[in-house]
């Protein structure tokens, strides 16, 4: 237990090198489901934080009581309150956003990354530090769907937050936005991020091939 | 025949044209972990069909007796509170989530438990894809979709019975075990090429998958065009 | 929201769970299979590898076979002494000594060494080249091309100047190697001293045949069979009988390893204190690693 990382150390983790989309592989449902457009993904991200942030500080103020069979029981109820409160939320205050995510909101509750930080952090670490993990992978949530969907509306609609930003000669290369673009894109970002890690990697070993 | 021709649109939609891989993005995870070995992704494929039929069940079981307005037993309950006609608007659906996951984790243990006792054979192929499943967002996305056709939030006038929601759970999980079960022969396949060391696993394996999802779309507006030729010419 | 409808939530909430935990207890106990708890002790003996060298998929499975079919408890080559007799402990019964089994290459040519080599632009694998003739004249040895090093989880195994070399410090005697390797060059052996003499060729041609393929091959003279009882001629190929093999290493096994003109006796296993000693002084080249090499570079159409 002496060499866990600090609140600190955990919240700067979780944003790169232990990405939980592109590191971990974990939540990849929503990730390639609401990046069509950068507004979903931004609202997408905002809720995975809420509900990730509550669930974490709950599971961690209650985490001496938990018996060990019922764990995931305990962590799934409370991350699917959370969610209804937010399903609630969007219903009542944005209402069109609410309709584009569809059921992907509630999927949050099978959300992979919540129920892992919950079993790997929240549930063995005090309060403040729960907290800082659970900030620190929904940047990284936030910031890989942000990624995603950066590219994929550029790309097939040639605007951004529905401002134009490329010139109108641009062909919007609709597959982009469909379905078949979700899973090329996120493969070939992957691809990119795992190179640049190699790289880096590299390039931190003495006498290592530049 | 209007009811055969409804539930065979959902079939061939729910397995095909919007095939809950490639289309609705659910199952990621085991499509993308499981997916090495076609006897191992058709285990888990068949793991997936069996509990979605079962979770559909219990899913059109409870939201239909229990937690829409005018359900039998919540109107019976609240009768004994409130005149009649208040009792039949008392709308449980807030619970749903809760509810629904709290089912779908107890049927899939009592699932579990029962196949380990009575067919060690097949346990052992695929009772260790159980507890997996269980937090699968397939499943929830299933019963969900059936749950938004019994409350009636797209078409009112068109709500589901049991055979239409387990229809869907069985096509759709057919769909997901198609889906996997390509995916694991071709990766037997990229397991002898040499692939550059960035892409190797699994960047690599969403690059094919989006090349299968083009593939897929080739399916869309199939419905319509099936609709029209057995119901109109 | 009426108290009604909150009073019917919290009631039909609480009646699931009960009825649920009621029918998971009375499945609990109806369907209840009885897991010896001996299995579970024998899983925490093993090391937990899950490498496959014991010829069970898991270490869970192999724990099952040994409690419920009376399996071999020394089958774990990771384990190896200490863990077989764990686990003897807690089926108790009493075993004999284990030894460890480690890889042993039985080639021992370079890439100077080999003739009739010539520029194979095949598939770079050794089972590909295996089928293909005249990558090198000698159709007994190592091809070099690395089918081992892929399948060896531990990084045991590295191609050296184009001979498979054994890192005996990181093996941990799976065997993945030896089932591999398409010439069968590889053979698992029980190694009884840290250094074990061993016969790096498995020509079995004659002695011009031999000496027209390659500069260190074994002949078939027959001079170790002279020198040591140790060593018998088979199929014009000196071979060791490792169940005589001696604990301690005899003069005659010595003098039959200076009688070789080919120097085909070699020790294999971890490095001795001398070689450590001798080693000390030298600096170890710089790795180069390649960038992004595919397939698509080395079977370039260049016409």
């Amino acid at each position: 237990m002496t060499d866990q990382p600090t609140p600190l150390e955990r919240l700067i983790q979780g944003v790169l090198p232990e990405n939980p989309v592109f590191r971990q592989l974990l939540g990849l449902c929503p990730t390639l489901a609401v990046t069509a457009g950068l507004k979903p993904a931004l609202t997408m991200g905002g809720a995975v934080a809420f509900v990730l942030l509550s669930a974490n500080i709950i599971v961690s103020l209650i985490r001496n009581l938990l018996k060990p069979h019922l764990r995931i029981v305990v962590f799934t109820l409370t991350i699917a309150t959370f969610v209804t409160i937010t399903d609630r939320f969007l219903a009542a205050y944005m209402y069109t956003m609410s309709k584009t995510l569809g059921p992907y909101i509630p999927l949050i509750i099978v959300n992979c990354i919540i129920i892992c930080r919950c079993e790997v952090c929240a549930s063995r670490q005090s309060v403040f530090t729960a907290a800082a993990d659970a900030v620190g992978q929904a940047a990284g949530f936030t910031l890989a769907l942000a990624g995603i969907a950066f590219v994929r509306e550029l790309l097939g609609t040639g605007m951004i937050l529905e401002f134009k930003v490329l010139p109108s000669f641009w062909p919007s290369w609709v597959v982009m936005i469909l379905p078949p673009g979700a899973f090329l894109t996120f493969g070939l970002l992957m691809g990119l991020i795992n190179w640049f890690v190699a790289y880096r990697s590299r390039n931190r070993k003495p006498g290592g091939n530049t | 025949m209007d009811y055969a021709l409804d539930i065979f649109m959902i079939a061939v939609s729910g397995m095909l044209i919007n095939n809950f891989v490639f289309y609705y993005f659910v199952g990621i995870c085991p499509f993308i972990g499981v997916s090495r070995r076609v006897d191992m992704a058709l285990g888990m494929g068949g793991a997936v069909t069996f509990v979605m039929s079962i979770a559909a069940f219990m899913a059109w079981a409870i939201t239909t007796f229990l937690l829409v307005p005018g359900a039998p037993i919540t109107r019976w309950v609240g009768s004994l509170f409130m005149p009649a006609a208040a009792a039949a608007r008392i709308d449980l659906t807030i619970l749903t989530y809760i509810v629904y996951i709290f089912v779908i984790a107890g049927s899939v243990q009592f699932v579990e438990m029962y196949v380990r006792k009575f067919n060690p054979r097949l346990y052992r192929s695929f009772g260790v894809f159980l507890p997996l499943i269980t937090t699968n967002c397939a499943i929830l996305f299933a019963c969900l979709t059936i749950m938004s056709h019994i409350v009636g939030v797209e078409n009112p006038s068109e709500i589901w019975g049991l055979g239409k929601s387990l229809t869907l759970a069985v096509f759709g999980g057919g769909g997901f075990t198609i889906a996997i079960v390509i995916m694991a022969g071709i990766r037997e396949e990229l397991d002898l090429c040499d692939i550059p060391v960035p892409f190797r696993g699994a960047p690599i394996t969403l690059i094919v998958a989006g090349i299968l999802a083009l593939a897929f779309m080739g399916f869309a507006g199939v419905d319509a065009g099936l609709r029209q030729a057995i119901s109109g010419g | 929201m009426t108290w009604v409808t909150i009073g019917l939530s919290a009631a039909s909430l609480l009646s699931i769970a009960i009825v649920l935990t009621t029918v998971l207890n009375w499945a609990n106990r109806k369907f209840h299979v009885d897991v010896d708890p001996r299995v579970l002790k024998v899983i925490d003996a093993l090391p937990g590898a899950n490498c496959g060298g014991c010829g069970y998929v898991g270490c869970g499975e192999y724990a099952e076979a040994v409690v419920l079919e009376h399996e071999a408890v020394d089958r774990c080559t990771v384990g190896g002494q200490s863990c077989a007799q764990n686990i003897a402990a807690i089926m108790g019964i009493e075993i004999g000594e284990v030894l460890p089994y480690r890889p042993v290459v039985h080639c021992g040519a370079h890439y100077p060494d080999r003739l009739g080599r010539s520029e194979y632009r095949g598939e770079k694998r050794c089972a590909a080249a295996n089928m293909v003739a005249d990558v090198q004249a000698c159709t007994y040895g190592c091809l070099g091309f690395g089918d081992c090093v892929r399948e060896c989880r531990f990084d045991a195994l590295h191609i050296v100047d184009g001979l498979a070399t054994v890192d005996y410090e990181k093996c941990v005697g799976c065997g993945a190697c030896a089932k591999v390797c398409p010439r069968n060059l590889i053979t698992m052996t029980p190694f009884k001293a840290e250094r074990m003499l061993a016969v790096t060729c498995s020509n079995k041609d004659k002695g011009r045949e031999v000496m027209a393929v390659c500069r260190v091959g074994c002949i078939g003279c027959g001079a170790c069979t002279r020198a040591s009882e140790l060593f018998h001629l088979e199929n014009n190929l000196s071979t060791i009988d490792y169940d005589a093999y001696p604990e301690d290493c005899t003069a005659e096994m010595l003098r039959a390893c200076e009688k070789c003109k080919r120097h085909r006796l070699v020790f294999v296993g971890k490095p001795s204190p001398e070689d450590l000693e001798k080693a000390e002084p030298l600096e170890a080249p710089e790795v180069i690693k390649p960038d992004f090499h595919t397939t698509v570079d080395d079977t370039e159409w260049r016409g």
